[in-house]
């Protein structure tokens, strides 16, 4: 290991033992560990300096018959003797051992990896398991979350406890979620999966894409505003309700969480807004009016989704009644929509310079690329009249 | 290098006469007829009772008229909204909906091939030899339309006259100065034809042409041949193109294929809408004042957009009458007797069983 003029040195290393040795070079204080030191990436790792050794192959390349070869190779008694020296036997030995050293990180292809990392929120675990033979096929299960408790015990002390939490469906309407603790992670995900199929609930959903209508619902400190969207608007919202929604088959969804964002009340106040929907029958018996519904794209046609058996007339209806929709859903709850201020520059005195100056110019990206599209590049009409002229091109 | 580029010019000289030979053998046959004779279209086409017909024979189809549009204008699709609304609210929106049907289904004019503007205001001999450029000047004020707007040319000859049509559309602006590509290349229109986009030709069509230009004439004409020939009638019912095909057919005396059409499935009704409509443009039907009292009592009816359930007896009279003026119109009108017979018979046939099983019915409710 030393050198010579390291004697001193080499002397105290032949008297200590190996595993005194690591342990002064990877030992952390007490106070050092409390901070998370000797973790992670920078953390120093005991090597075993005996692998790739095999014993009789050594520095100089001797054949040793009996310990590195046989004695008797065919019919000829072999004989002690040196061979060629490799000279790559040590780069070898060093990179086996510095292999072991690197910290690496459990790599998980972009498909199966959650959240986050290699971490198990958002993660798929497939479906629950069977319940007397009925399998539950086409459901999948997303992990939301997985943490560790500390509980004490009178006689253990503390322990750790593992707490699940999981949504399962099938893409199609069904749905549930559940919660698993366990002494082990594995065991709490699979007993908050088993659960959450035992719980499984179903959800219409208009159109096959999105809910019935606006919506707030709240768990505990935690509130959710819901608003139903056009197809292909997509999920735009936390994302745990995002994978409860993939779970019950919502395309598309926009959500605000306020107040607490704790993920069991956010999960259980949007479960419970979902329950509490009412659909589009339901809603014109309750008003005794018809409900229309408005699409852009059709030219704004009244389409009627849902009629009353009876319907009221305009002398029926009361002064003060709710009659938009939207608040009447919300049950007369108003979504605080706050101004949109101007963007910093908008204020500023050169913002108005430079959209006078850009005024001149606000057309000319289309004729580009309409230059482009006729003619393959950009080019002048003089070019039609002065075709020699062409030397200058512009691109 | 030299033998590489020889190879080039090769290669593609030989493209180039394969392609040729391509375009050579797929040409399109159809030969384009426009309003061009002495006669003009426009009176006809405008007067009321022949815009009546037209309409009723689109067929208008709400679910077709408001289907899902997606275009330039609409980037995005917005999130519904929705309104509790009383039985007197909502026949008020559906009739701001029948009005704005009526503005998607408004037909393109149907009127004469422009003639050439040959109107010389002076002639100044002064000026002759002051510039080697014509000049040309417009009226810019506010809110000219643009078919009354004055634009002149003074040519290098002195002369001070008006200009002519193609002029007049470079200076009015507001469509592409080049034709569309679909249009300019009649390879590229028949793709088109073939893949059976009509509406998208026509609309195109209307975009980028004036109706009295021969150019959107000579479009119409080959589209509505075309699905005159395929009989494709259906893709444009509920458009507003399909008032201006009828016509064309009939003013071109090439609407029994139409009529085959509608014989063949079961909409007598509008067969006589049809004989009307020939009866208003041509004058040539024997039976004028019977046909016209029909028609009368037909427009009125709602249209049928599917088979009907039942018949009343005021129905199964009105559908005879009917038939009784398709048959003598196939005897003396028609130029494809034997099939238009045999459609009718068809239609006879199931018809007579409709009829008797709405009676058995109604008997059997004990209603007659």
């Amino acid at each position: 290991m030393g050198t010579g003029s390291q004697l001193g040195l080499l002397c105290v290393v032949m008297h200590v033992p190996a595993e005194k040795l690591w342990k002064s070079v990877t030992s952390v204080s007490n106070a050092g560990a409390k901070k998370g030191r000797g973790k992670g990436a920078g953390r120093i790792r005991i090597r075993d300096l005996n692998r790739g050794q095999v014993i009789g192959v050594g520095k100089v390349n001797m054949l040793w018959p009996g310990l590195s070869a046989p004695v008797i190779r065919g019919r000829e008694l072999l004989k002690q003797q040196r061979l060629p020296d490799d000279p790559e036997r040590m780069e070898k030995l060093i990179k086996l051992r510095d292999s072991m050293t690197k910290f690496r990180r459990l790599k998980l292809s972009t498909i199966e990896r959650g959240w986050s990392g290699t971490r198990m929120p958002g993660r798929s675990i497939g479906p629950p398991d069977p319940v007397a033979d009925e399998e539950f096929t086409g459901f999948d299960t997303k992990v939301l979350q997985l943490r560790s408790l500390l509980i004490m015990k009178g006689t253990l002390g503390r322990t750790r406890n593992y707490q699940a939490m999981v949504v399962t469906g099938n893409g199609q309407g069904l749905a549930g979620f559940g919660l698993g603790r366990a002494k082990e992670a594995p065991a709490a995900l699979r007993k908050a999966k088993n659960r959450a199929g035992k719980k499984l609930m179903h959800f219409d959903i208009y159109n096959g894409h999105t809910i019935f209508h606006d919506f707030f619902t709240a768990f505990g400190k935690t509130k959710i505003y819901v608003e139903k969207k056009n197809e292909g608007f997509g999920l735009s919202c936390h994302r745990a309700i995002k994978e409860i929604c993939q779970a019950i088959g919502i395309k598309d969804l926009r959500a605000k969480v306020e107040g607490s964002h704790n993920l069991q009340h956010i999960v259980k106040a949007f479960f419970i807004g979902l329950l509490q929907q009412r659909t589009h029958q339901q809603l014109a018996e309750e008003k005794k009016l018809h409900l229309v519904e408005y699409k852009d794209e059709n030219e704004y046609y009244p389409t009627v989704v849902a009629s009353p058996s009876v319907v009221r007339t305009k002398d029926e209806i009361p002064k003060d009644e709710t009659l938009d929709f939207i608040q009447y859903v919300m049950n007369d709850r108003v979504v605080l929509k706050k101004k949109k201020f101007p963007r910093f520059y908008e204020t500023m005195p050169h913002y108005n310079i430079y959209l006078k100056k850009y005024e001149r110019y606000r057309n000319h990206e289309k004729i580009r690329l309409n230059l482009k599209i006729e003619n393959g590049e950009v080019k002048s009409f003089l070019n039609y009249k002065y075709p020699e002229e062409n030397d200058v091109k512009e691109t | 290098m030299s033998l590489h580029k020889f190879i080039h010019k090769n290669v593609v000289l030989q493209y180039n006469h394969f392609q040729l030979l391509a375009i050579s053998s797929r040409k399109l046959s159809i030969i384009p007829s426009v309003y061009d004779g002495e006669q003009d279209p426009g009176p006809k086409f405008f007067s009321s009772g022949v815009q009546a017909l037209l309409k009723r024979l689109t067929r208008p189809d709400f679910s077709k008229v408001f289907r899902k549009r997606t275009n330039s204008n609409r980037p995005v699709l917005k999130t519904p909204e929705y309104k509790f609304l009383t039985n007197e609210e909502l026949q008020s929106e559906f009739s701001k909906a029948n009005k704005t049907a009526a503005r998607l289904l408004q037909m393109p004019p149907v009127v004469k091939v422009h003639q050439p503007i040959n109107e010389v205001l002076s002639k100044d001999p002064a000026l002759v030899g002051y510039d080697n450029t014509k000049y040309l000047f417009t009226d810019i004020t506010f809110g000219v339309p643009n078919e009354d707007r004055l634009i002149v040319e003074r040519d290098p000859d002195g002369t001070l006259q008006m200009c002519d049509h193609d002029t007049r559309k470079r200076l009015n602006q507001g469509r592409k100065v080049r034709e569309p590509m679909m249009f300019a290349d009649e390879e590229k229109l028949n793709g088109l034809l073939e893949a059976e986009k009509y509406e998208y030709i026509l609309d195109r069509a209307c975009i980028q042409y004036e109706p009295d230009e021969l150019s959107y004439q000579k479009v119409t004409s080959i589209t509505y041949q075309h699905v005159d020939m395929k009989t494709n009638y259906k893709l444009l019912r509920s458009t507003r193109h399909f008032g201006p095909l009828a016509f064309y057919l009939t003013w071109h005396q090439s609407m029994d294929n139409l009529m085959l059409e509608l014989l063949q499935t079961g909409v007598i009704r509008e067969a006589v809408l049809l004989m009307g409509l020939r009866q208003a443009i041509h004058e040539d039907i024997a039976f004028a004042s019977d046909l016209n009292a029909l028609v009368h009592q037909v427009l009125p009816m709602p249209v049928q957009a599917s088979k009907p359930d039942s018949l009343s007896e005021v129905d199964i009279q009105l559908d005879n009458q009917c038939i009784d003026c398709v048959v003598k119109y196939i005897a003396k009108n028609s130029a494809m007797k034997s099939q238009q017979e045999l459609a009718l018979q068809g239609f006879r046939e199931d018809y007579q069983q409709m009829v008797e099983l709405s009676r058995g019915l109604r008997k059997a409710h004990g209603e007659a």
